[in-house]
């Protein structure tokens, strides 16, 4: 017991000594010595001579209270030769920080002048890293933590190998003048000015909100994103989008590296209030909608095609053999759309088909037209092939392979393609309204029509093939059911007000208090519930269709038969009332308007 | 001034009484020379302030390494690094959520010892949470908490709780990701309790969301409150066991005649005093065959020993592996998954099965089995040894509560990932 107690003391004293060792002999220290006898080798002046050798190391300091919150900047105390022209040729941490016309420093009676003190500036503001730091590892911030590493010197371990070597440097201390060189065209920013075009020239306002920029909301708000991420996180989410986020449906861009080096620059030097701006001035930015302004793009003979690509259309949708993976194929769209509805999309995607996710992209009329030109001339339709190579080059996008509704870009599409494999659905309706759907599209939704792609005898094969293949059993023959062709109930303020109270009752579980289909229950229900508000697609349904599937449900949905449920035909008429006035509010009002 | 002394004679003036200074300064303080005797060594023990907590003599069985693994000591041990790291660090800590994060920075790069002592304060606190834990598994499995102890077992687990709490109070206090989302994770679990759930949590962080308020609370609670309950609970917890006989030991029937014998003789001839009235089984002095030896040096060592080897392993383990110390707070950011402390993650895992029974009304049903336990399992037999047949069913049951809270904090620690996905940490 002794003998252990002895052993057990020793280490507490062997580990005190360490403790001590380990706290009291700084790296800096030993900068700071060297830096004393150099300077001392160097100098040619007496009186200087004294002064260094009165000198001991200490921890130099900066506080600056100008940029932002306090900055406490301890760099010095191993740089300690920064502001020493001597030191130029220097090996670091001795080396003095280089003179440059650039940046504003000017040279008076051969002596320079900085134009960024020191004194005033610190090093944090320019450099990031950790200012409080005295050990180098958490100074310039090479833990895995520090959100700010030393911009451009500096990778963190934890960042990812493949492109971690893109991430150095000074490009991207751009980003830190930016806080003060706001302009849009500051010639010490070229890579922040770039990227600035490039979140306009790429389409990334379209989906992303930037303060007083833009006010896209499918993607992340990223007024705030050199706050938020780091550089290794914004060139991630630009190369791979779903590397942070599998479910994101953000495209895969594919530009130069040079183009994604200045997107990360400008990103980076996005963090809400700069220093150049005041909270108020911020505010404006935010109440008031910055119009973008695109310049327009190329004219001439080939503009459209050339819009396609520089605007990055294919970055979600299909044209040729590019493939953004996301929106519906434009390789026919000169047959399957017209003009008017193409320019009506662009000014208002939402003015077609109401869930659409495509941004309101802000081109320049022009623009728009010479697309929608280039767009009416895809006028080829498909060669003539076997039902089933119709179905796969035209069909198969959106439903899917299997035909179950599991398409490509199903997953973007509201409402989402029907699936064809659900029997009771399917069996249940005539063959004639699936040729109208086909033939006439589907109204306010990704549905086209195919008349003018598709003769009547590939309708019917393209038919015939999906009512084999996928839905596989025979249609049943349902007798016709007693509902009136014209909604015997005339339209009124009380008839609405009731079918709304019979609404609120019955159906909001599904499709929503605000009748768009996203009730509670949606949620687990598929297909999906109708958005009721999809002006576009009501007007497109007759009387009797409304009438049917309430009274007698839809099968295959989960639309039940409210007959059973004591819904009179008055009843139904009224709710028929009540959906169609609040389709056509919008429109009596611009009636009224005009 | 040395009163016990007689011999030593008031002499010739001044010079012999400044050359007698260190001597009778000494014999002031210690009142006792280095024992030699057994009547010394028991003097040593109830005249020094520091050692009369001790008895004068202990049953061997209380001096058995393997008996108590020195478990109880350790976490004393541990509260007083942590009570002196703490101070030390208080020195230097602002309760600020502008300031509390640079603090951090200040004490890793500038503050003379400053990461050391993080790391120290980091480590028990960790430790103690561990070890006391671990004294509670010990005393369980022994049986010591049956009668006379029950009470003393009611304290032990209080004294757990206010351990954790206090744990968990401190972990705010960096200001870093790790600390704001963890006390997120861990008072949002402390809401799910019924009908006065949210407003517990409220009181508890001031605000609805952990912020300044929260922070302010927090420090107050770990540097002032919780500190001055678990001492107040710790004195009463040592003098229980000083009343309630001496830590357990298995039951030596020799041994009772020898007591009988001694209470009763005394009490035809003596008259009592005070203290003579004081019931409970008492302290045996003088020549009773038993099987105790004297606290003085044997207890001491002991303690001793405990003591350097619990201080010898927080300097090791504080000089090796740095307190953790992420990004500063990010309230837009959260990391996913958001875990808390380690020791709530069985909680954690459990909440993520269901909010109510696993954050509150498993943990609750817990504990109430714990405060009762010595109330419900009224066998005296088994005390004393570990894992005595005779307590099969009881250390089944505690066991299996344990494995279970355990691999719970396994699962939670090593084995979830983002949004609380099971993941492989190989």
């Amino acid at each position: 017991m002794r003998l252990a107690l002895a052993i057990a003391s020793f280490v507490v004293l062997i580990v005190h000594g360490v403790v001590f060792y380990d706290q009291f002999f700084y790296r800096w220290e030993r900068h700071q010595t060297a830096y004393f006898e150099q300077a001392r080798s160097l100098s040619k002046n007496e009186r200087e001579r004294a002064e260094l050798d009165a000198r001991s190391p200490r921890i130099e300091q900066t506080i600056v209270t100008s940029f932002g919150d306090t900055r406490v900047d301890r760099c010095t105390t191993c740089h300690i030769a920064s502001d020493d022209p001597r030191f130029a040729g220097h090996a670091q941490p001795l080396k003095s920080h280089p003179y440059s016309a650039a940046m504003g420093d000017v040279q008076r009676n051969g002596r320079w002048e900085r134009r960024h003190k020191f004194s005033d500036f610190g090093c944090t503001v320019c450099h990031d890293g950790q200012g409080r730091g005295l050990e180098t590892k958490y100074s310039h911030g090479e833990d895995e933590f520090w959100p700010e590493p030393l911009t451009g010197y500096v990778t963190q371990a934890t960042w990812r190998k493949d492109f971690a070597a893109k991430l150095k440097g000074n490009t991207y201390m751009e980003a830190n003048c930016a806080q003060c060189h706001t302009a849009e065209d500051f010639a010490g920013t070229p890579s922040v000015n770039r990227g600035r075009k490039l979140f306009y020239a790429m389409n990334c306002y379209g989906c992303h909100k930037i303060d007083g920029m833009s006010e896209g909301t499918l993607g992340p708000d990223l007024t705030e994103a050199g706050k938020k991420f780091k550089i290794d996180y914004l060139w991630e989410s630009i190369v791979e989008p779903r590397a942070n986020l599998a479910s994101s449906f953000m495209p895969k861009f594919n530009l130069a590296e040079r183009d994604v080096r200045a997107l990360v620059v400008f990103l980076k030097s996005r963090r809400g209030v700069n220093f150049a701006e005041t909270s108020l001035d911020r505010y404006k930015a935010h109440v008031e909608n910055v119009a973008v302004v695109i310049p327009p793009g190329t004219a001439g003979e080939k503009a459209g095609e050339q819009l396609i690509t520089d605007r990055a259309c294919t970055a979600c949708h299909k044209l040729g053999d590019r493939d953004g993976g996301i929106a519906p194929d434009l390789s026919y769209e000169g047959l399957i759309r017209d003009n008017l509805w193409l320019m009506d999309h662009f000014t208002n995607p939402r003015s077609r088909v109401p869930d659409s996710i495509m941004p309101t992209f802000r081109f320049p009329g022009e623009d728009f037209e010479r697309i929608t030109a280039y767009l009416g001339t895809l006028k080829t339709p498909p060669p003539a092939m076997p039902p089933a190579d119709t179905y796969k080059t035209l069909c198969a996008r959106c439903h899917g392979e299997k035909g179950d509704g599991e398409g490509k870009v199903a997953w973007y599409l509201d409402p989402a393609p029907r699936d064809l494999t659900k029997v009771g659905f399917m069996n249940s309706k005539p063959r004639e309204r699936f040729v109208a759907s086909i033939q006439e599209g589907v109204a306010g939704t990704s549905m086209p029509s195919w008349k003018n792609a598709l003769k009547p005898e590939q309708v019917n094969g393209v038919l015939s093939y999906v009512l084999t293949t996928f839905t596989k059993e025979p249609s049943r023959e349902i007798k016709p059911h007693n509902v009136p062709d014209q909604n015997p109930v005339a339209s009124s303020a009380t008839s609405i007000q009731h079918g709304e109270a019979i609404f609120l009752e019955r159906c909001t579980g599904c499709h929503g208090r605000k009748a768009d289909g996203k009730g509670p229950n949606s949620l687990d229900i598929t297909p999906k519930p109708r958005n009721l508000r999809n002006a576009a697609f009501v007007a497109s349904v007759n009387d009797r269709r409304l009438f049917d599937g309430i009274l007698y449900g839809v099968q295959g949905t989960a639309m039940p038969s409210w007959i059973d449920y004591g819904l009179s035909k008055n009843d139904v008429g009224d709710i028929v009332n009540f959906i169609r006035s609040i389709n056509q509010k919008k429109g009596s009002q611009q009636n009224a308007g005009q | 001034m040395s009163t016990l002394l007689p011999e030593t004679k008031p002499e010739k003036g001044a010079w012999s009484a400044l050359k007698e200074m260190p001597s009778n300064v000494w014999s002031s303080i210690f009142r006792n020379p280095l024992p030699s005797t057994d009547l010394e060594r028991a003097s040593t023990s109830f005249t020094n302030f520091f050692l009369h907590i001790h008895p004068v003599k202990v049953h061997k069985n209380t001096l058995r390494p393997i008996y108590t693994m020195g478990l109880g000591l350790i976490s004393l041990f541990l509260f007083f690094i942590l009570v002196a790291t703490g101070i030390l660090l208080m020195f230097y800590y602002v309760p600020s959520t502008t300031q509390a994060y640079d603090r951090m920075l200040d004490l890793r790069g500038t503050v003379a010892f400053g990461i050391f002592l993080r790391n120290m304060h980091r480590w028990s606190a960790h430790g103690m949470v561990a070890i006391v834990f671990l004294h509670m598994c010990r005393v369980f499995l022994t049986g010591a908490y049956k009668k006379p102890r029950e009470f003393n077992w009611v304290l032990g687990v209080l004294l757990l709780l206010v351990t954790l709490f206090l744990s968990f109070t401190g972990y705010l206090l960096p200001w870093d990701q790790l600390a704001f989302w963890a006390i997120t994770v861990g008072s949002s679990i402390a809401g799910y309790a019924p009908l006065i759930g949210q407003q517990m949590k409220f009181v508890l962080l001031g605000d609805t969301t952990v912020g300044q308020e929260a922070l302010l609370r927090f420090y107050v609670l770990h540097v002032a409150v919780l500190p001055s309950v678990l001492v107040l609970l710790i004195a009463i917890h040592f003098w229980r066991i000083r009343k309630d006989g001496g830590l357990s030991r298995p039951e030596q029937p020799q041994c009772e005649t020898a007591v009988v014998k001694m209470t009763l003789e005394p009490a035809k001839k003596k008259v009592y005093g005070l203290q003579g009235f004081v019931r409970g089984p008492f302290t045996k002095v003088g020549n009773v065959p038993d099987d105790s030896v004297y606290a003085w040096p044997n207890l001491l060592l002991a303690e001793l020993f405990v003591f350097v080897l619990t201080v010898s392993l927080i300097l090791l383990v504080s000089l090796a592996f740095n307190a953790p110390l992420e990004e500063p707070v990010n309230v837009m950011h959260p990391p996913n998954p958001a875990k808390a402390p380690w020791y709530f993650l069985g909680l954690q895992e459990m909440v993520s099965y269901s909010a109510f029974w696993g954050g509150i009304g498993i943990p609750g049903l817990m504990v109430a089995l714990l405060l009762i336990v010595p109330y419900i399992d009224r066998g005296t037999k088994g005390v004393g040894r570990w894992f005595a047949k005779e307590r099969l069913l009881a250390n089944t049951i505690f066991l299996t509560l344990v494995i279970l809270n355990v691999i719970f904090i396994i699962i939670g620690t090593f084995f979830r990932g983002p949004n609380w996905a099971f993941v492989s940490p190989f």
